[in-house]
């Protein structure tokens, strides 16, 4: 079927939200692979702090471009460029002078595919804090048992910590990287389809975590997974072609959505 | 029928034969080429039995048989045998060619010894009576040669005796010696110098002579010393008869060994066949590298490999890290590393052509004039030497490395890049602990082909610091220890320069056969070397800990 995306997108009426702390802000944030091609056109969002806020959306929607910009994990695409600002907890990420890795120690990131360093379960915790400058090793010790605890990962591995950590499984490698993100102690943690590579079991652990996570991050999370957004997130944002078609809080936008293309995605007649 | 043909050929069966064909030929080349190095360098050390043939007109001659063969000369087939018959003060030659049909009778006669010497080469003949001083032992031929043994034990302490004293000799002059260096110098340029230094010159005039006053007693009494220890040593020889009936005095001292091989059982052989082995690997050539040892050259082949490695390495990898991790790719950055490849395929002389004019003239030579103004005109760093053709080849073998760096950084999953970039690391710390531990691997790969490279390569060594016999290794006790601007001596030169340049070549065909199989061992155990170090570093960075 056709869908008449210009239509859906004139009568745009993303909802406010005022009674929530907000953490991460963007204005007018266009971002372009190449020139003249956005890849995301004049966002607008207001994510809040300490709950879960899930990006739903067709595959080359934008979403994981729009995760990216939260901690300039686009730098790294050559020629890419950004337009607007995004605020996070009131400081423009995109000013002149900013330290990335000041950012990326508040705003940590778990990856699609789960990426541990090839050296052992404990310094891959420990990673996040040693780059940053933390060397004194009971410190250390004291925040690798506390990141892996949040993960739900101590009970499993604080016998092995010596050991590689390319020898745990699949959903255990996740929940390390969960954990490595949660060493620097950040404010924010983005996940990229965190379970899209996972069993179910797996993926049910990973979503049990996040759920005990929100109480003291803020977490964006993207997913492919309309039932997984509706299960774990507080708000959802659905995007399309690089647009933010509608952000609601989850239930709403999942039982009564304002826009059309919304409730058409939703029920799957595209996607 | 017609069908059948097709499918046969569709099937491709010839190709596959082919294919086949081609791997057996080239393994078999390989193989032939082993082989043949094997036996004909090893069967070098093996001490052959000696042949006396009597020749129809009376003349007879003792030696080594080395082939038969059947020869066509002027359309008529001939029976020829080659002899090496040694005893160069004699004959002149060390090989000739007999014809089958002029020898009356051929026997193994069981008294016939081989002198090894230190000079003029082998010695084949029937020892005749020992003397000592003014003692002359003849008598029953087997108690002879074990009484020979005993003197040559005794012959060759004094030599060491004699080599020592000759050098306490040199230790003690050397600072006289060191001062007329200096006179001379200063008399070449009398027209240019000033007042001052013409003082300077008569005080040093005067030292010298204050000098050698002081040291003539003891250096006369040593010399007195030294020349008695050399009458005594001149008095322990043999006289050998030879086949051809002249008899020939031989020191003992100046023997290396001798033994009679038609007696030597096979374990016997065995232990005279290690010695030489362990003479070849331990000891200094002699007789223009013909004969005696390659461990100079061995000494020489290693310490470049290793101060090629240690210069090729670093850069290498910092070349190829910058390539690839903070260079924009871009046009200009293809067009390096296209240039860096081709850089492999430019011939090795070239390289050597660069090392002499960039490294030898520009930077030796103003290296000396800063450093080392006082010996000049004599270079120290302006010459070929060690340091120089080992850094020639670093650059000869940098492309290796770069692009061995380079596979190796691009197998660093991206994903763990991103990782620790997302940890809040800097790009500095994301290479140092992600890319370099993991790419690691392709570096020392990049090494070992470095090495297999190096190693054989002589062209470009020629002009930039191997020579045919170094007086001494670039590595010894005298302070600073490691000598980076000596020249030194290299097994694949050697090769050549046995091979080609010697004036004895059929004596030395052997000697060349038994330095490529060493060549071939040394770059062997290096890439073993190298291999070995990979495999730990493998499992170390798999495993934890950077």
């Amino acid at each position: 079927m056709i869908v008449n995306v210009q239509d859906a997108l004139a009568s745009k009426d993303i909802r406010e939200l005022t009674e929530e702390k907000i953490i991460i802000e963007t204005k007018n944030l266009n971002f372009y692979y190449v020139p003249d091609v956005p890849a995301l056109k004049d966002i607008n969002i207001r994510i809040p702090q300490k709950k879960v806020t899930a990006f739903i959306g067709p595959s080359g929607c934008g979403k994981s471009t729009l995760l990216r910009c939260f901690n300039r994990m686009n730098d790294l695409v050559p020629g890419s460029f950004v337009e607007g600002e995004v605020i996070i907890e009131g400081q423009n990420i995109y000013q002149d002078g900013l330290r990335l890795e000041k950012l990326r120690n508040k705003v940590g990131m778990v990856f699609q595919k789960s990426n541990p360093f090839p050296m052992s379960i404990w310094e891959n915790v420990a990673f996040g804090p040693r780059v940053n400058g933390i060397s004194n090793k009971s410190t250390l010790e004291e925040m690798v048992e506390s990141a892996l605890n949040q993960a739900d990962l101590w009970r499993e591995v604080k016998d092995r910590l010596e050991e590689s950590a390319l020898d745990l499984s699949g959903g255990q490698q996740q929940r390390l990287c969960i954990a490595r993100a949660l060493a620097n102690k950040p404010d924010i943690i983005l996940m990229d389809e965190p379970a899209s590579a996972l069993d179910p079991i797996s993926t049910g652990k990973i979503e049990e975590t996040i759920e005990e996570l929100k109480n003291n991050y803020s977490i964006v999370i993207v997913t492919h997974n309309m039932q997984q957004a509706a299960r774990v997130s507080d708000y959802t944002a659905f995007m399309m072609i690089g647009e933010m078609v509608e952000f609601n809080d989850t239930k709403r936008l999942f039982t009564n959505p304002e826009q059309k293309l919304t409730e058409e995605y939703i029920t799957g007649r595209f996607g | 029928m017609a069908d059948r043909i097709s499918y046969f050929r569709q099937k491709g069966d010839p190709y596959i034969l082919l294919t086949s064909l081609g791997l057996v030929i080239s393994l078999g080349m390989v193989a032939f080429m082993i082989w043949l190095i094997l036996s004909k360098g090893l069967g070098f050390f093996w001490p052959s039995d000696l042949i006396q043939v009597n020749l129809k007109n009376g003349n007879s001659h003792l030696g080594e048989l080395r082939a038969r063969e059947t020869a066509y000369i002027a359309e008529q087939e001939k029976e020829q045998i080659q002899l090496k018959i040694g005893n160069r003060e004699i004959l002149g030659r060390d090989f000739i060619w007999i014809d089958q049909a002029n020898i009356q009778s051929e026997s193994w006669p069981d008294d016939a010894v081989t002198f090894e010497r230190l000079e003029n080469g082998n010695f084949y003949g029937f020892i005749q009576s020992l003397h000592v001083g003014e003692e002359t032992l003849t008598g029953e031929s087997a108690t002879l040669f074990r009484k020979c043994q005993v003197y040559q034990d005794s012959a060759r302490n004094l030599r060491e005796n004699i080599l020592d004293m000759e050098n306490d000799l040199t230790n003690l002059i050397e600072p006289l010696t060191r001062l007329h260096r200096e006179i001379s110098l200063l008399k070449i340029e009398w027209g240019n110098l000033s007042d001052q230094d013409k003082k300077e010159l008569e005080k040093l005039e005067m030292r010298a002579a204050e000098l050698q006053e002081q040291l003539t007693p003891r250096y006369e009494e040593l010399s007195a010393e030294l020349q008695a220890l050399i009458t005594r040593n001149r008095g322990i020889f043999v006289s050998v008869k030879a086949a051809t009936g002249q008899i020939q005095e031989i020191q003992l001292s100046r023997v290396v060994r001798f033994y009679r091989p038609n007696r030597m059982n096979i374990l016997a052989k065995s232990g005279t066949y290690i010695a030489k082995l362990w003479e070849f690997l331990t000891a200094k050539p002699r007789e223009s590298n013909t004969e005696g040892g390659v461990f100079p050259a061995i000494f020489g082949t290693v310490m470049m490999v290793m101060l090629m490695s240690i210069a090729v390495v670093p850069f290498g990898v910092l070349a190829a890290l910058y390539l690839n991790e903070y260079a924009r790719q871009g046009k200009i950055i293809r067009l390096i590393r296209l240039s860096v490849n081709n850089l492999a395929g430019v011939p090795s002389i070239v390289f050597g052509i660069f090392g002499l004019g960039f490294f030898i003239y520009m930077v030796g030579g103003t290296i000396d004039q800063i450093l080392f103004s006082d010996t000049l005109p004599e270079p120290t760093f302006g010459t070929g030497g060690i340091l120089w053709a080992s850094l020639t080849l670093a650059l000869l073998t940098l492309p290796v490395v770069v692009v061995a760096t380079e596979e190796g950084i691009l197998a660093v999953p991206k994903a763990n890049k991103e990782g620790a970039l997302a940890l809040g690391s800097t790009k500095w710390q994301m290479i140092r602990k992600i890319v370099l531990p993991n790419a690691m691997p392709g570096i020392l790969t990049g090494l070992i082909l470095a090495i297999s490279r190096g190693a054989g390569e002589v062209a470009p060594l020629m002009i930039t610091g191997v020579v045919k016999l170094a007086p001494s290794l670039p590595l010894d006790s005298a302070f600073p220890f490691l000598h980076l601007d000596r020249k030194f001596m290299h097994l694949g030169f050697h090769i050549y320069d046995v091979g080609f340049q010697s004036p004895n070549v059929e004596a030395a065909k052997p000697m060349v056969y038994a330095t490529a199989l060493l060549l071939i061992l040394i770059v062997l155990a290096l890439n073993l070397l190298a291999i070995y170090l990979r495999n730990r570093l493998r499992k170390k960075y798999k495993s934890s800990v950077f």
